[in-house]
C-alpha cells in the first residue's frame, strides 16, 4: 500500500465521518422534545416568513427530503435564520471567524514555538529544574482546568491590577488610525493568549523534550557523536531535524483541542468568536445558530484530524515507502 | 493484592494523591457536621457577597457588622394592659404566635400597640429583612389594620409596611427588603438612599413596634381575629461563615463541602459508566475480531473525531440541565479510550495458552470472554478509569461554569459561573473565586496521581520515562 492510496482511504474515511456528523446533528436537533419545527423556525415570525421557511427546509415534505435538503443547504453553508437576531447564520459566523483565527492562531504559534525551545532545552539539560518543570506540566496541564487558569489570569491582571482589558474584542469605540488600531487589538489579544500559551505549552515541551531524548539515543546520534561533533552540532543539526517531522503531525493533533477550548476561552474573555457565539446560542436556545456554529467547529476538527494523518503517513516510512500497515 | 499494596506505598505520588482523595472523601462524607447550612435553599444568611468573618483580623473590616436575628417571642414584648383588643403569646414548636383578639362591643375603631426594644451594637448594616406571616379572620363589616415600625435611638420613627385585611385567609407572607424601592418612596427617602443605613445609625436601643387595629360597624367580642405569625426581624452582616455568603446571601462555604459529594458522585459516576461500555466494547472487539471488531473500532474513531466540549454543550443544553444528563453524557464520550485498551489487552490474552486450553475444552465465547478474559483485563480497566474520574470531573465542572450545570444543585463549577456572573470579579472577592477553583485542581490532581502509579504498578510496559 503506498501513499496515494493511504491518502484516498483516509479522504473517504473523513468524508464517511463528516456524511456521519451531519447525519447525527440532523438527528439530534430533531429529536428535541416538542415540534421539530420549532428547532428551525422561530416562534416569533409572521406567518408570511414562517411559510418561506418552511419552504426553503422542505418541512412539509417527508423526513427523507428534508434530510437530503439539509445535507444540501449543510453543504452550502446556509445555515438558516438566527432565532434571536433574526440575521442569517452564515453572516453570523463569518463576522464572528476572523476573530477566533486570529485568537488561536496566535496562540497556537506562540504555544509551538516557546513549547519547542522549552522542550529541546530539557532534554539538552538533564537533571536541571527547566526538566523537571517541563516533565511536572503534565500533571499541570492534565488537573487544572483551563477555564479556572484563566478565570485566574483575569482576576489577577484584569481585576487585581487592572493592566489588561477585562472583556472584548478592541475597544468600543474603536482608536483611530490604523497603527492605534493594531495595538488596540493586540493589547486585547495579551490575556487570552498567554492564558492558551501556559495551557497548552506543557504538552509541546513534554512531546519535544521525550522525541529528543529518542532521537538521542539513536544510532546515528551516537554515531556523530563519536565523529566529535560539538553538542550543539549534535541536538541542532541532527536530532532537532529528525523530530520535526512527528512535530507537524502533533501541530494538527493539537489543532482540534485547541478549537473546542475557544468555547471557554471565548467565553471568560467576552472575544467575539465562534466558540461563544456557540454558547449563547445554545444558551438562547437559537438553534440555527447552534448547528451553524457547531458544524464549523466540527468540520475544523475533522480537517485538522486529516491532516495529522496525511503528515503521519507521510513521516511513517512503513506507509510512505509502501510495506504497508494497518493503522486499525 | 498485598504486594500491590507493598509496591503503592512506596510512591510518593501515589500517596499524595491517596491522601488529597481520602481527605475530600472525608469533607464528603462528613459534609453535615461540617456546616449546618443548606448550600442552597438558606438565602439571606448574610447580606450579599459578605466577606468570610475571620477577615476580623484585618484592621479594615473590624468593625464591620454580622447577621442578628430577632425572632420575637413573648417574653420580649411589652403589652399595655388593654381596652378592647386581647393580646396573647402562643409557641408551639417552631412556631411562635401573636394573636389579636377583639373583645370591645359597639362602633368604631379599637387599637392596640406592642412594642419591644432591642440592642443593636454593631455598625450600620446595608439590607435588612423582616418576615412574619399573618392570618385574618374578620366579618365582612370589620377591617384590620396591622403596622410595623422601627424607632431608632434619635427618636425617629420610620412605619416601614402596614395592611388592611378584611374577611379570611390563611397565612399571608409578609416580606419587607429594605432594598425595596417602594419602601424608599414609603419613607420619603432618595432612591440611592440604603433604608437600612438610615434607620439603623449604629449601636444604640432600638424599639420594634407592632400595632393592630380594628374599625367598622360589625365590633363585638370575639367577632375579629388577626394572628401574627414568626415575626422576624433579620439585621444582615457583611460578615459570614467561613467564606462569605453569595449574591443571594447563600452560605459559600456549605456550597464548598456539599460540593465535593457532586464533584466526586459525578467523576467516579461517569468514569464507571465509561469503564464498563469500554470494558464491553474493548473485550468483544478483540476477541471475536472480523465485522465486530471493525464496526466498534469504526464507531469508536467517529466519536473520537467529534469535538467533546462542543458537542457536550450541545447536548447539555438540549437534553435540559441536570445532574445525570452530564454524568451520562460525559461517559457516552469518554468511553473510547479504555476501550482501545481493553482491546489492545484481550488480544494479547487471547494467544496465552490458558484461553487456547478452554476453548479447546469446548468452552463457548461468552464462558471465556466472561471468565478468562474479564478477570485478566480488570486491572487495566480499574487504572482506566482511575484517570478518567479527572476527565469527567473538568468536563462536569467547564460545563456548570459556562451555565449549563443543574440549578438545583451546588457544585464547584456553578460556584464559579455565579461568581462570574454576580460581581465577585468587579468586588474582588478571591475568597469566592478560589477554593472552588483550588477544589477542582486538588481533586482532578488526587485521580491522576493514584491513576498514574496504579497504572505504572499494573502495566509495565507503561512505565514513565526517565
Amino acid at each position: 500500500m503506498g501513499y496515494g492510496s493511504y491518502i484516498l482511504r483516509r479522504t473517504i474515511y473523513t468524508i464517511i465521518v463528516l456524511f456521519i456528523i451531519l447525519s447525527l446533528n440532523f438527528v439530534i436537533f430533531r429529536l428535541m422534545p416538542g415540534d421539530p419545527v420549532r428547532s428551525i423556525m422561530d416562534p416569533k415570525l409572521t406567518p408570511e416568513a414562517k411559510l418561506l421557511l418552511r419552504e426553503q427546509f422542505g418541512l412539509d415534505e417527508p423526513l427523507e427530503k428534508q434530510y437530503l435538503l439539509y445535507m444540501r443547504n449543510l453543504l452550502r453553508f446556509d445555515f438558516g435564520y438566527s432565532f434571536s437576531t433574526r440575521l442569517p447564520v452564515k453572516q453570523e459566523i463569518m463576522d464572528r471567524l476572523p476573530n477566533s483565527l486570529l485568537l488561536l492562531g496566535l496562540a497556537l504559534f506562540i504555544t509551538m514555538g516557546t513549547g519547542i525551545i522549552t522542550g529541546v532545552f530539557a532534554a539538552s539539560r538533564r537533571g536541571s529544574f527547566l526538566e523537571a518543570l517541563v516533565t511536572g506540566s503534565g500533571l499541570f496541564a492534565y488537573a487544572v482546568p483551563a477555564f479556572f487558569l484563566q478565570l485566574l489570569l483575569l482576576l489577577a491582571f484584569g481585576y487585581y491590577l487592572p493592566i489588561f482589558p477585562i472583556r472584548g474584542t478592541m475597544s468600543v469605540p474603536p482608536p483611530p488610525g490604523g497603527l492605534a488600531l493594531l495595538l488596540d487589538r493586540i493589547y486585547h489579544l495579551i490575556l487570552p493568549v498567554t492564558s492558551l500559551v501556559i495551557i497548552n505549552i506543557g504538552y509541546w515541551a513534554l512531546y519535544t523534550r521525550n522525541a529528543m531524548l529518542d532521537a538521542l539515543s539513536q544510532d546515528y546520534i551516537v554515531t556523530a557523536k563519536a565523529k566529535g561533533l560539538t553538542k550543539n552540532r549534535v541536538l541542532y543539526g541532527h536530532a532537532f531535524r529528525s523530530i520535526l517531522p512527528p512535530i507537524v503531525t502533533l501541530f494538527f493533533l493539537q489543532l482540534p483541542s485547541v478549537i473546542s477550548g475557544a468555547v471557554v476561552t471565548e467565553t471568560i474573555f467576552s472575544w467575539y468568536g465562534i466558540g461563544r457565539y456557540l454558547l449563547d446560542a445554545v444558551l438562547k436556545q437559537d438553534y440555527p445558530a447552534a448547528q451553524g456554529a457547531f458544524y464549523l467547529i466540527a468540520l475544523a476538527v475533522l480537517i485538522c484530524n486529516f491532516m495529522a494523518d496525511l503528515t503521519y503517513g507521510w513521516v511513517d516510512p512503513r506507509i510512505r515507502v509502501g510495506e504497508g500497515g494497518d493503522r486499525g | 493484592m498485598k504486594e500491590f499494596w507493598q509496591r503503592y506505598r512506596r510512591s510518593p505520588q501515589g500517596m499524595t494523591g491517596l491522601f488529597i482523595f481520602l481527605f475530600f472523601l472525608l469533607v464528603a462524607v462528613f459534609a453535615p457536621l461540617l456546616t449546618s447550612y443548606d448550600p442552597q435553599h438558606d438565602r439571606y444568611l448574610a447580606d450579599r457577597m459578605a466577606r468570610p468573618v475571620w477577615m476580623r483580623i484585618l484592621p479594615k473590616y473590624r468593625e464591620m457588622p454580622t447577621t442578628v436575628d430577632l425572632m420575637t417571642t413573648r417574653e420580649e414584648w411589652e403589652t399595655p394592659g388593654g381596652p378592647g383588643i386581647k393580646t396573647t403569646f402562643h409557641k408551639e414548636e417552631e412556631n411562635s404566635t401573636i394573636t389579636f383578639l377583639l373583645e370591645e362591643k359597639g362602633r368604631g375603631e379599637e387599637k392596640i400597640l406592642l412594642e419591644q426594644a432591642f440592642l443593636y451594637e454593631q455598625k450600620s448594616p446595608r439590607t435588612f429583612i423582616l418576615t412574619m406571616q399573618v392570618k385574618p379572620e374578620l366579618p365582612e363589616n370589620l377591617t384590620g389594620r396591622l403596622a410595623l415600625s422601627i424607632i431608632n435611638p434619635e427618636g425617629k420613627v420610620f412605619e416601614l409596611w402596614s395592611g388592611e385585611y378584611t374577611g379570611s385567609r390563611s397565612w399571608l407572607p409578609v416580606r419587607i427588603d429594605s432594598r425595596d424601592q417602594m419602601l424608599k418612596r414609603r419613607l420619603q427617602l432618595s432612591p440611592f438612599a440604603e433604608v437600612a443605613t438610615e434607620i439603623f445609625t449604629g449601636s444604640g436601643e432600638y424599639r420594634l413596634q407592632l400595632s393592630a387595629a380594628f374599625a367598622g360597624d360589625g365590633l363585638g367580642p370575639g367577632k375579629g381575629r388577626i394572628d401574627v405569625q414568626n415575626l422576624n426581624l433579620r439585621i444582615l452582616g457583611r460578615l459570614h461563615g467561613v467564606l462569605g455568603a453569595d449574591h443571594l446571601g447563600s452560605d459559600l462555604w456549605s456550597q464548598l463541602v456539599y460540593g465535593t459529594r457532586i464533584s466526586l458522585m459525578i467523576g467516579v459516576l461517569s468514569a464507571f459508566i465509561a469503564v464498563v461500555i469500554g470494558t464491553g466494547v474493548g473485550i468483544l472487539s478483540g476477541y471475536l475480531r472480523g465485522v465486530v471488531d471493525e464496526f466498534l473500532m469504526r464507531v469508536a474513531d467517529v466519536m473520537l473525531s467529534i469535538p467533546t466540549l462542543p458537542i457536550l454543550i450541545i447536548l447539555a443544553g438540549l437534553l435540559g440541565k441536570s445532574v445525570w444528563n452530564i454524568v451520562i453524557l460525559v461517559a457516552v464520550f469518554t468511553w473510547m479510550g479504555p476501550a482501545r485498551i481493553v482491546r489492545s489487552q484481550t488480544l494479547s490474552l487471547k494467544e496465552r495458552s490458558f484461553v487456547e486450553v478452554a476453548r479447546a475444552s469446548g468452552a463457548s465465547d461468552v464462558y471465556i470472554m466472561l471468565r478468562h478474559i474479564l478477570p485478566n483485563v480488570l486491572p487495566l480497566v480499574f487504572a482506566s478509569m482511575v484517570l478518567l474520574i479527572p476527565v469527567a470531573i473538568i468536563y462536569e465542572a467547564t460545563l456548570s461554569f459556562l451555565g449549563l450545570g443543574d440549578p438545583m444543585t451546588a457544585t464547584w463549577g456553578r460556584m464559579l459561573h455565579n461568581a462570574r456572573g454576580f460581581g465577585a470579579f468587579t468586588e474582588l472577592a478571591w475568597w469566592w473565586i478560589l477554593p472552588p477553583g483550588l477544589s477542582i485542581t486538588l481533586l482532578s490532581l488526587s485521580f491522576v496521581l493514584i491513576g498514574n502509579t496504579v497504572d505504572d504498578i499494573l502495566n509495565p510496559k507503561h512505565r514513565e520515562r526517565t
